[in-house]
């Protein structure tokens, strides 16, 4: 499991996932995920490259996703798999989290 | 170190045959890594589409590591075993024993079905998890064991 940050204007946050997120790798970017949280206050999660989502990574996501939205930040999350989404919607954490397949859409959602 | 051993055993042949592929773990999260070139086994020998393997890795992931996290409450030393077997053409059944009190996931009774208000209703322990495997799968089928708890997930596969 891989995990890369881009600061992008207007302040917002990009980190990218790329590999599976399951119980290793969720615990792979659980720190990383935590201290970007700390900072971030637009934070745009980038799913494309994530190949399998499970419960801890579910949790991976949210626990800083909740980090962030707690001190008035806005996250959102960004051209997940068919797959991926479909664990996404299952769970109901896009009823929390928007989900966008446009970056300039994601983007402007978080402004 | 855990074993990976498949076939370990040939059921007798029927209708149709029915091979069982066995995956023993032992008690602690990182033997998990051993599903993943499992899985991927099976679904080239049961023709397992991808969307299906997706939700095979979801369910096994799950309830494995509810066994070993809550089941065996983390403790070292305790084993369980996953069992692969299609009874037909249709279906491919993965069936998880373990040693652990009593726990089944397949209870309705341990879905709460509460309007999602908090991100944190998905971090509790038994809670969303399972709701997952439950969409994931289609069938759940718990057995209490004499010690044990046997749990049977099933997926249906393309005609």
């Amino acid at each position: 499991m891989q995990l890369s940050t881009e600061e992008m204007d207007g302040g917002v946050t990009r980190v990218e996932l790329d590999g599976r997120m399951d119980i290793a790798g969720a615990a792979a970017v659980d720190m990383k995920m935590n201290l970007i949280a700390g900072s971030a206050k637009k934070l745009l999660i980038d799913l494309q490259k994530v190949t399998f989502l499970g419960s801890m990574g579910l949790r991976s996501i949210v626990l800083p996703a909740r980090a962030v939205l707690s001190k008035g930040g806005k996250v959102v999350l960004f051209a997940p798999t068919e797959m991926v989404e479909s664990v996404l919607k299952a769970s109901s954490i896009d009823t929390l989290i928007p989900v966008h397949h446009d970056l300039a859409t994601a983007i402007a959602a978080l402004q | 170190m855990s074993s990976i051993s498949f076939p370990v055993a040939v059921m007798p042949v029927e209708d149709t045959a029915k091979h069982v592929s066995r995956l023993t773990l032992k008690s602690q999260l990182d033997d998990m890594a051993l599903l993943w070139p499992w899985v991927e086994s099976l679904a080239v020998e049961h023709s397992i589409p991808a969307d299906t393997v997706f939700g095979v890795h979801l369910c096994l992931e799950e309830a494995i590591s509810n066994v070993i996290r809550h089941g065996y409450d983390g403790q070292p030393g305790n084993t369980l075993t996953v069992d692969c077997a299609s009874p037909n053409a249709h279906e491919v059944v993965f069936t998880i024993e373990d040693q652990a009190p009593p726990f089944d996931p397949a209870s309705g009774s341990l879905i709460e079905e509460q309007p999602v208000t908090s991100p944190m209703d998905y971090l509790r322990p038994g809670g969303r998890g399972i709701l997952l495997m439950r969409k994931f799968s289609h069938s759940l089928k718990y057995e209490r064991l004499a010690g044990g708890n046997r749990l049977a997930i099933g997926f249906s596969l393309p005609q």
